[in-house]
């Protein structure tokens, strides 16, 4: 190791580890006991420097000596107070009591096992023999010596605090071992526990560091924190401060952010701004009215039975549909009304038209604007949430967002339809290449649909557009061309959020939430 | 829109030329069709078409017709079209069909060279007509027979259920048209659309042999039509007269450009029809339709020339007559879709090819701009986050039981009557809800917990037109141990500080909170929203083990206290 590297090793030491290295100023190797007694640290905390310094390869473990330690259990501590059972029942008896096993049993809180084996002991070492009626009595001139010899051991370990089995002479480690409780049983007298006892000695490196520590007279004491007491006495000029391990990984926070899909939408709201765009909003409940009829899709149309649309349960029908545009697109329906159109050609239900349906397309929005004296020439959005009659899977949320809008002006013809497309493929999707397909929609003619080159994805159909039907903009009271588009985003949002179930553009897990990134642009 | 299994072969052969799959996908975009899939190993294309307003082209046929016409340049004559061939096969129509199906129309096919892909295009074709453009043969049906085995006239009338028994398709015994209804698959499959009657239609011929049970089945003996049948009777009935006949011209056009001859067949009605009562099929509803050159020119923002016009509207199947500044288009006899002039002009332009025209970039300039909704939402946002809270978005359909026991006394919903499933059946009526689903599925995202979101809701309200207003909330919610009603507030108060709002808290009671623990954020006489501490019984329902605080405000009426103090 240079110098440089030993100054790193040693500004990187935690206050631990340097008292636990100071213990080791006059010897290269010591015990635990001598480390704890020197360095003041307790066992758990010298095991932890202990672990590092031997992890940083300043330390190892030079030798082990295992330790069995005598204490009394919890029964032993109750014979200590009261007596051994035997004796307890032998000095009875010599006082002249009349007792029984059950009398011991009912007033001496002994557990009955240990009635039993003290009676049983007993009576087989002929010190008691059971008499007329369960009593009791003592035989001549017993031989008290083995009770008499546990109860003394039993003083003996109390005396000593965490006595070393070896220092016991044999007899008694005998009878220690004979009464050793183990574990999950309950009667044992004596506790024994194994104690590590480890000796640690300095690597070379190690005894380098130490030697540098001493140079430099580097404690423990050098303080982790700055406090604002030490700024106002200049107590600061006087203090080390520690130097930290900066490659360590910080805690996670949470902080307030966006949510991810939310980001993505604002991105694309905030184009749509730049190219001009209004944002236009309708409510999520609509009536088939504006989200169909204005649109002149028939009240035949496959895509608006029950298997499409959600239908509203209470009220089922809105009270009224707004005039004049009620009478005009129910006209453009039945035979074109105005507009030059032959029209469906069927009897318009107006009842049908109040149907309250949730807004299955974010056209609908379109329709009301159009509806409201929109400006020309203007150019409008809306990101709008839309609701289909679908399974829900990993492609099919319950709702979801179209991004819709329309573009009005007296110059708005096919080539117009085109560059706005093109425009949108390039601002929105960053695409170079695109291809303009012939497509089909109730309520545009000429329709196209755009594909365009994603920088990621490939070929994509980004959306639908075309140029709003005169049976759709003369009943609403436009007399201007208007280009109607939608773009599908979700892919793109999809990609960008690096999801593959569209699913969890809606995600009720926070962890995933806030650990999602985005990518934009 | 229906997706059709064609044989590349049988296409390249209907088109008269070989393709690779690059030029057929470039050539299905003359027909508004995308391929889906092909299998080289069994030759099966998969087609997508997206036009529901073009029936012509679902089958084989129709797909190459639109290419094969485009690639010779000139629209095809269809002779069989042309009025006074004399038909010398008459159905009659009885007058009682006048109210239950009142509409058929027929004619003959012979010369025919059964192939297996044509017998598969013809059942493929009957299939999507009845059933998407003949919405599940309510308005329309069909019936295809061996003509051999039929005495003219044949007379369609009605039949009471239990009178006329015959074998139907599918089965070897004689079933009368109830037991029909009750046995046969199809019976059972569309047997709703006949059952409101007391009789049924059927077809029976001189000898009074039963053709069909329309539009439920064919019977075995005579409509069914096999490798070897050399001539059949085509016959489509229906509801409605322009879609029965123009669902006949489709079927016949296939045949015709299958080599097969195409001869009328009478039909005399007792009643008065658009097409008359006694009526020679197939008929051509097709008429010249006036159309200037100006409006293509206007409609596509470039010069056109009438020539250019003419030669492109012919290679997609129209018939066009003038020279100059006027012309008259006649659509082919198997499209009734031309409605306005602007059909036409999308015509000329998918003829063309949408890349032969060369985009314009926007030239009128506007003003972007966001709603003042949306601003204010984007300002709140904006605090919220600056607040330390994370954004959440949900979805709008939720379970009832997310909401039932939130609710306030005589609260309602805005509910789905035809719902999907049980978890996806109402509108949310408020955001905190949602926040709370959140939490349910986030225990072990490491706390504190601080989420909003800004988001749309539907609040009942019968004295609405539409029955609910639509608003734009903002709910906050605070998750941790310690969370509790003044650290809630706290984030409240600085957020309606920076907007400008004065507020005050009114005490309330409400079943998402704490009793105590609960009020409403007014502002002057609005009613902004409310705060509390979120009741131990709403979390446990939602097995949330944390403490939570939560806040909603409503933005629309926020939007009114702002534009109120500025």
């Amino acid at each position: 190791m240079t110098p440089t590297e030993h100054s790193q090793l040693i500004e990187s030491l935690h206050p631990l580890e340097i008292k636990f290295l100071a213990s080791f100023a006059e010897r290269e190797s010591r015990t635990t006991p001598e480390i704890m007694a020197a360095s003041g640290l307790d066992e758990s905390r010298l095991d932890m420097a202990a672990g590092w310094l031997q992890s940083k390869g300043l330390l190892t473990i030079t030798g082990e000596r295992v330790t069995s330690l005598v204490s009394l259990t919890e029964t032993g501590t109750v014979y200590r107070e009261q007596g051994v059972p035997e004796l307890r029942i032998i000095t009875a008896l010599r006082e002249g009591k009349q007792i029984t096993v059950k009398d011991i049993l009912q007033s001496w809180g002994l557990d009955p096992s240990e009635v039993s084996s003290a009676v049983g002991a007993l009576k087989e070492a002929a010190v008691v023999r059971i008499v007329s009626g369960g009593v009791l009595a003592l035989n001549e001139s017993p031989d008290v010596a083995p009770y008499q010899f546990l109860a003394d051991l039993i003083s003996a370990v109390a005396a000593k605090d965490q006595a070393d089995l070896a220092d016991f002479p044999s007899d008694q480690q005998a009878a220690i071992q004979a009464n050793y409780h183990k574990r999950g049983k309950s009667k044992g007298i004596f506790r024994i526990t194994e104690k590590k006892e480890r000796s640690y000695g300095l690597s070379k490196e190690g005894a380098t560091v130490v030697r540098l520590l001493q140079q430099r007279g580097t404690t423990a004491d050098e303080v982790s924190a700055l406090t604002p007491e030490m700024l106002k006495t200049g107590s600061w000029k006087q203090k080390k401060f520690r130097a930290y391990n900066i490659s360590l990984s910080p805690p996670r926070i949470g902080i307030g952010r966006k949510h991810p899909y939310r980001e993505f939408l604002d991105f694309v709201k905030y184009k749509f701004i730049g190219m001009g765009f209004e944002e236009m909003r309708g409510p999520l409940v609509e009536n088939e009215f504006w989200d169909m009829d204005a649109l002149f899709m028939p009240q035949f149309h496959p895509a608006r039975n029950i298997h499409d649309v959600y239908f509203v349960k209470d009220p089922t029908h809105c009270g009224k549909i707004e005039e004049p545009f009620g009478k005009q697109v129910a006209a453009a329906h039945k035979n074109g009304g105005k507009t030059g159109s032959t029209g469906w050609r069927y009897d318009f239900d107006i009842e049908r038209a109040k149907r309250l349906i949730l807004r299955s397309q974010g056209t609908a929005v379109s329709a009301r604007t159009l509806g409201s004296g929109p400006k020309v020439p203007g150019k409008y959005f809306s990101i709008a949430r839309c609701f289909r009659y679908d399974a829900v899977d990993a492609t099919h949320a319950p709702d979801f967002y179209q991004v819709e809008g329309i573009v009005l002006g007296e110059n708005i013809n096919f080539r117009a339809l085109l560059g706005l497309l093109q425009l949108f493929g390039k601002e929105i999707a960053g695409a170079g290449e695109f291809q303009f397909r012939p497509a089909y929609f109730p309520f545009t003619e000429p329709s196209v649909e755009l594909h365009v080159r994603h920088p990621e994805l490939g070929w994509m159909e980004l959306g639908g557009a075309g140029i709003f039907r005169p049976e759709v903009t003369a009943p609403l009271g436009v007399t201007v061309p208007v280009i109607a588009w939608g773009l599908g985003l979700d892919r793109m949002a999809m990609v960008a959020l690096g999801i593959q179930d569209i699913r969890d553009l809606f995600s009720t897990d926070l962890d995933f939430i806030r650990t999602k990134k985005i990518r934009l642009g | 829109m229906p997706t059709i299994d064609i044989k590349k072969n049988d296409l390249e052969t209907l088109i008269g030329k070989k393709l690779s799959l690059a030029a057929l996908e470039k050539h299905l975009m003359l027909a508004k069709a995308e391929l889906k899939e092909y299998v080289e190993k069994t030759d099966d294309l998969k087609v997508e078409l997206s036009d529901s307003n073009r029936p012509d082209l679902w089958s084989a046929e129709g797909v190459a017709r639109q290419i094969r016409i485009a690639l010779t340049g000139a629209a095809e004559d269809h002779p069989y079209f042309r009025p006074g061939r004399k038909a010398t096969r008459v159905i009659s129509v009885a007058k009682e069909m006048k109210s239950v199906r009142p509409y058929l129309a027929a004619c003959t096919a012979s010369g025919l060279r059964m192939t297996d892909d044509m017998l598969a295009q013809m059942i493929q074709s009957q299939d999507k007509l009845a059933d998407i453009f003949g919405r599940k043969r309510t308005t329309v049906s069909i019936g295809i027979y061996e003509l051999d085995r039929i005495a003219f006239p044949v007379e369609y009338r009605l039949a009471e259920p239990s009178s006329v028994s015959f074998t139907p398709l599918g089965m070897d015994k004689e079933l009368t048209l109830a037991e029909i209804l009750e046995q046969h698959p199809k019976g059972k499959e569309y047997g709703a659309i006949v059952r409101p009657f007391s009789a049924y239609p059927v077809l029976i011929d001189s000898m009074g042999r039963v053709l069909s049970f329309p539009p439920i089945i064919n019977s075995r003996d005579i409509g069914e039509v096999k490798p070897r049948t050399r001539q059949v009777l085509i016959e489509v009935t229906g509801t409605d007269m322009r879609m029965t006949a123009l669902t006949l011209n489709i079927l016949a056009a296939g045949f015709y450009d299958r080599g097969a001859d195409i001869d009328p067949v009478l039909v005399t009605y007792p009643y008065a029809t658009d097409l008359g009562k006694r009526v020679s099929f197939p008929v051509n509803m097709s008429r010249p339709v006036k159309v200037s050159l100006a409006s293509f020119q206007k409609g596509l923002g470039e010069r056109v020339l009438a020539a250019d016009v003419k030669k492109r509207l012919a290679s997609y199947g129209h018939a066009v007559k003038g020279a100059g500044a006027m012309l008259s288009v006649t659509a082919p006899p198997y499209r009734d879709d031309i409605m306005h002039s602007v059909d036409l002009v999308e015509d000329y332009a998918i003829s063309r090819g949408y890349e032969s025209f060369s985009p314009l970039m926007p030239e009128q300039s506007t003003v972007g701009s966001l709603s003042g909704l949306e601003l204010l939402s984007d300002t709140v946002r904006g605090h919220m986050t600056g607040a330390g809270f994370q954004e959440i978005m949900s979805n709008i359909l939720c379970a009832r039981a997310e909401l039932d026991d939130v609710l306030s006394a005589g609260e309602r919903l805005v509910e789905v009557e035809n719902p999907m499933s049980l978890a996806y059946s109402v509108l949310r009526n408020r955001v905190v809800p949602s926040l709370l689903r959140v939490e349910a599925a986030s225990s072990k995202a490491f706390y504190p917990h601080r989420i909003f979101e800004a988001g749309e809701v539907a609040v009942y309200d019968a004295g609405e037109n539409m029955g609910s207003r639509t608003e734009l909330h903002c709910a906050a919610l605070h998750s941790h141990p310690a969370a509790n009603f003044s650290e809630i507030q706290s984030s409240l108060d600085i957020l309606l500080y920076y907007l400008g709002i004065e507020y005050r808290l009114e005490r309330a009671e409400h079943p998402l909170c704490l009793p105590g623990r609960f009020g409403r954020v007014v502002a002057g006489a609005t009613d902004l929203g409310f705060i509390g501490e979120l009741a131990p019984s709403v979390l446990e329902k939602r097995q949330i083990t944390m403490p939570c605080a939560c806040f909603e405000i409503n933005l629309n009426a926020l939007l009114g206290e702002v534009t109120k103090e500025s």
